[in-house]
């Protein structure tokens, strides 16, 4: 690793971005982060200013650093502009840009010219040598602390516009990060140090509810994302691993909804009959499970893209079914007042004090979810690592050639669709009492439809990426309340990106992306393009 | 039985409309294979182009007579959804042309998110119903007892003409002939000298005409469109399309036609059956399957992945 001399534009632009965050950047107040005050780097100049720190790429010969510096410099411009936008939005004109943000831009803008100007170098190492097992469990812990509070100072940040430049920010250093090929290394180490990774991990997801100190609505945002992400672990089980479209998917969580509320002792249910809720949960699933077998029979026979529909009808067939059957489910009015969960005398719906710190109620359903997903990541990692797993796979490359090679299909297919139903149904039994109630319009096709575009999003067939996924799909939403109303074009527009630009998802299984960055022989049989057509298909009469 | 012939006409006044729909399903899936999962939004904005030059381009005096505003009207709707499905095949679809077949899926499924959510959003007063123009007289007519609406003369007519005309396009012309042996293997059909691409992007257009013109239909019929109008018809006509065979012209047709009787049929016989209106389609659709998984009209369905 050497170390040079950095250009002159290089130190220009850090002085001038330095400067700039330092700087007020609105001629007025009333701006969020206090952005009339000069020598406070208050609100996005922050963000700025971290920025600024990135110009130690110039001075270090790091592999991959000019596409790094790159994304630093385009990143800090990118910041800048949004506040722009914010402040001429707010103020009223370009007047209400005081100069500090125009020397920022400028300095990005240096930045980002330097940076064009670095010698292409080396790419980042593919290959990371084996460190000492402290070294590494060190990096581990503090890859998942970074991840922690990356989330947990978003989540404090309030104002619609900061929020934009925090992920703004957030995006830009992932992307250089990116360059230097650390994630690459991380995703070594964490399957290296697996165990200790999952240990790490879950800790940090309990330690989540302790920094909120007392502050109930994001855990209770998360205690929806958790039953979310349980469902999309699901999914992804059909979608990813057996890749088999499923569009009605909410129906089976809806399933598993009903029956935690039928059997919950609400005032409203129709069944008056009582077990503990972790019979409730099983029966859920199992109730879940048993519906995906009765749909999956008659329609697994057949292509995927067939599938995709039927579910598509068995969903909405589930739904109106709901809204009519009133004797069972009180029809559109739904089952409300499902009381919280009490077990051995300690009700889930109570806050509690501990560490110092109070817990509101969702934190309990906070908590039994992360045991629930817990178990759906046993679930799905055990599959995915078995022959079953295998097979799954060669279902999903060619059915013909897995047929061929003595794979059941059928059988295998059927079981993906239970597994998958049953998880769903689990965490359905979950969501009946997180939200205390349930009806029809909670499971409409846009529910699937999120789902898929959580597995779709974080990646299909990883864990961490239906994590990530459902997590981005909750969390955004309520963050960017300003653009709540075209929150559906810009998800519409998200799918059509993401298939083209990163159809992998973002954080991918290795196999999954090499098989779709390689492009396909000519000739392959499966693929579309390919030569022999399925009979039926020519457009005659 | 007076009863049973009423909802016999309504039933194939309902048909008409899926089966034009079902028609640009069965064609795009015949060529590549790929459930244009956005053809329902095509179809709902073919309604609102032609919504758009009544409303905005037709001058009064114009507007009244219907020998210049339906056509008008028509070519309105035409034009706007050609333009959508065009600009859709060439931005979301051809690049994915052989990505593994998930991924085109996924990707109509965002782009019918995008245009409903763009014509909620954009179109004046989109997010609420829009009354559509009556243009044929409202007045009916009786045959042996049942009551018929003109405008359902006009639908049945209209679309059944549109049926021959496309069935003669793809029997006898020569782009009909390259569609033919597009759908049939793409590679020799290369290999012979047939434009693919543009085989397809007609097949695109020739889709969305029809669905434009089964949207305007739909408008004049129920006096009013909404942005959300794309969904469950597009899902009624490609159950219709499966249920007479996909890819199968004919089938498309007979599939749209029987499916329309049977929903009336049932909305009126079964009991409660309004309230249970919508579910019709996706029985029929999974009894298919079950039963005869080619549909109708159709070859065995090839197993391939």
């Amino acid at each position: 690793m050497n170390t040079r001399k950095p250009p002159a534009l290089a130190v220009a632009g850090t002085a001038a971005l330095v400067a700039g965050s330092l700087s007020p950047w609105a001629t007025f107040a009333g701006y969020p982060g206090k952005m009339s005050l000069g020598g406070f780097p208050g609100g996005a100049r922050l963000f700025c200013l971290l920025l600024a720190t990135g110009a130690v790429l110039f001075v270090l010969d790091l592999g991959g650093r000019r596409r790094a510096a790159l994304a630093v410099g385009i990143g800090a411009a990118a910041v800048v502009a949004v506040n722009f936008a914010g402040l001429m939005d707010h103020g009223g004109g370009i007047g209400s840009v005081a100069w500090g943000a125009w020397l920022s831009l400028a300095g990005a803008g240096l930045l980002t010219a330097a940076a064009w100007r670095l010698p292409a170098g080396t790419p980042a190492p593919k290959e990371w040598p084996v460190l000492p097992v402290a070294v590494e469990v060190a990096a581990v812990a503090a890859a998942v602390l970074a991840l922690l509070g990356a989330v947990v100072w978003g989540l404090r940040i309030n104002e619609s516009s900061r929020f934009v430049s925090f992920l703004v920010f957030v995006a830009f250093v992932s992307v250089a990060v990116h360059h230097l090929g650390v994630f690459e290394a991380l995703g070594v180490l964490f399957a290296r140090r697996q165990r200790i990774a999952l240990v790490l991990g879950g800790a940090a997801a309990v330690a989540f509810p302790f920094t909120q100190q007392g502050n109930a609505y994001w855990i209770r945002v998360f205690a929806s994302i958790g039953v979310f992400a349980v469902a999309a672990i699901g999914l992804n089980v059909v979608v990813g691993l057996a890749g088999l479209l499923d569009l009605g998917y909410v129906a089976f969580f809806g399933v598993g909804a009903y029956v935690g509320a039928l059997l919950s002792n609400a005032a409203l249910t129709t069944v008056h009959f009582h077990v503990p809720f972790l019979f409730v949960v099983l029966l859920g699933g199992c109730v879940a499970a048993v519906f995906g077998l009765v749909i999956g029979t008659p329609t697994l026979r057949l292509r995927g893209d067939y599938l995709a529909i039927v579910t598509l009808g068995f969903g909405e067939i589930f739904r109106i079914t709901a809204n009519n059957w009133d004797g069972l489910t009180r029809g559109p009015n739904g089952i409300s007042g499902i009381p919280d969960l009490a077990a051995a005398g300690f009700d889930f719906g109570e806050s509690h004090a501990l560490f110092g710190v109070t817990l509101p109620g969702f934190a309990n359903y906070y908590f039994v979810e992360l045991v629930l997903i817990a178990g759906a990541i046993l679930v799905f990692t055990r599959l995915n690592d078995s022959r079953i797993g295998r097979a799954w796979v060669a279902i999903r490359e060619d059915e013909v050639a897995a047929a061929a090679s003595g794979i059941d299909t059928i059988r295998l297919k059927l079981m993906a669709f239970a597994i998958g139903a049953f998880l769903a149904g689990c965490a359905g039994t979950v969501n009946a009492h997180v939200t205390t109630q349930v009806s029809p319009d909670s499971y409409t096709f846009l529910e699937s439809i999120l789902l898929v575009a959580a597995v779709v999003l974080g990646g299909m067939g990883t864990v961490p990426g239906a994590l990530l996924g459902s997590t981005m799909l909750f969390v955004l939403p309520e963050k960017l309340r300003s653009f709540q109303d075209k929150r559906l074009l810009l998800f519409g527009a998200a799918l059509i990106l993401v298939m083209r630009f990163r159809p992998e998802g973002l954080v991918p299984s290795k196999r999954r992306r090499r098989e779709l960055r390689e492009r396909a022989p000519e000739g392959v049989p499966g693929l579309p393009g390919a030569s022999g057509a399925p009979p039926g298909s020519p457009v005659a009469g | 039985m007076r009863q049973f012939l009423q909802q016999l006409v309504n039933g194939t006044v309902l048909g008409a409309t899926y089966g034009l729909i079902a028609l640009g399903y069965t064609m795009v899936y015949g060529i590549i294979q790929l459930i244009n999962f956005a053809h329902g939004e095509v179809f709902m904005v073919g309604a609102f182009g032609g919504l758009t030059v009544y409303r905005y381009w037709l001058p009064d005096s114009l507007a009244s007579n219907v020998w210049v505003a339906l056509p008008a009207v028509l070519i309105g709707a035409i034009a706007v959804a050609v333009g959508v499905a065009v600009v859709m095949e060439r931005l979301a679809y051809r690049p994915l042309r052989n990505a593994p077949r998930l991924a085109p899926l996924i990707t109509a499924i965002g782009v019918s998110i995008f245009l409903q959510e763009a014509v909620r959003l954009f179109y004046p007063g989109g997010k609420r119903q829009q009354a559509f123009p009556q243009m044929i007289s409202s007045g009916t007519f009786d045959v042996g007892g049942v009551t018929v609406p003109w405008v359902s003369v006009f639908v049945v007519v209209v679309a059944v003409a549109l049926m021959v005309g496309l069935q003669v396009f793809v029997k006898t012309t020569k782009t009909g002939k390259a569609m033919r042996a597009t759908s049939q293997d793409p590679e020799s059909a290369k290999l012979i000298g047939i434009d693919v691409d543009r085989v397809i992007v007609v097949t695109f257009v020739l889709g969305a005409a029809l669905a434009a013109v089964a949207g305007v239909m739909q408008g004049m019929r129920f006096a009013q469109i909404d942005f959300r109008i794309g969904f469950l018809a597009g899902l009624k006509a490609f159950t219709a399309a499966v249920l007479g065979g996909i890819g199968n012209i004919k089938g498309a047709v007979l599939g749209g036609f029987l499916l329309g009787i049977v929903e009336a049929l049932a909305t009126q016989y079964v009991p409660h059956g309004s309230s249970w209106k919508d579910v019709w389609a996706f029985v029929v659709l999974i009894g298919v399957l079950v039963v005869r998984p080619g549909g109708l009209l159709g070859e065995r369905v090839a197993t391939r992945a």
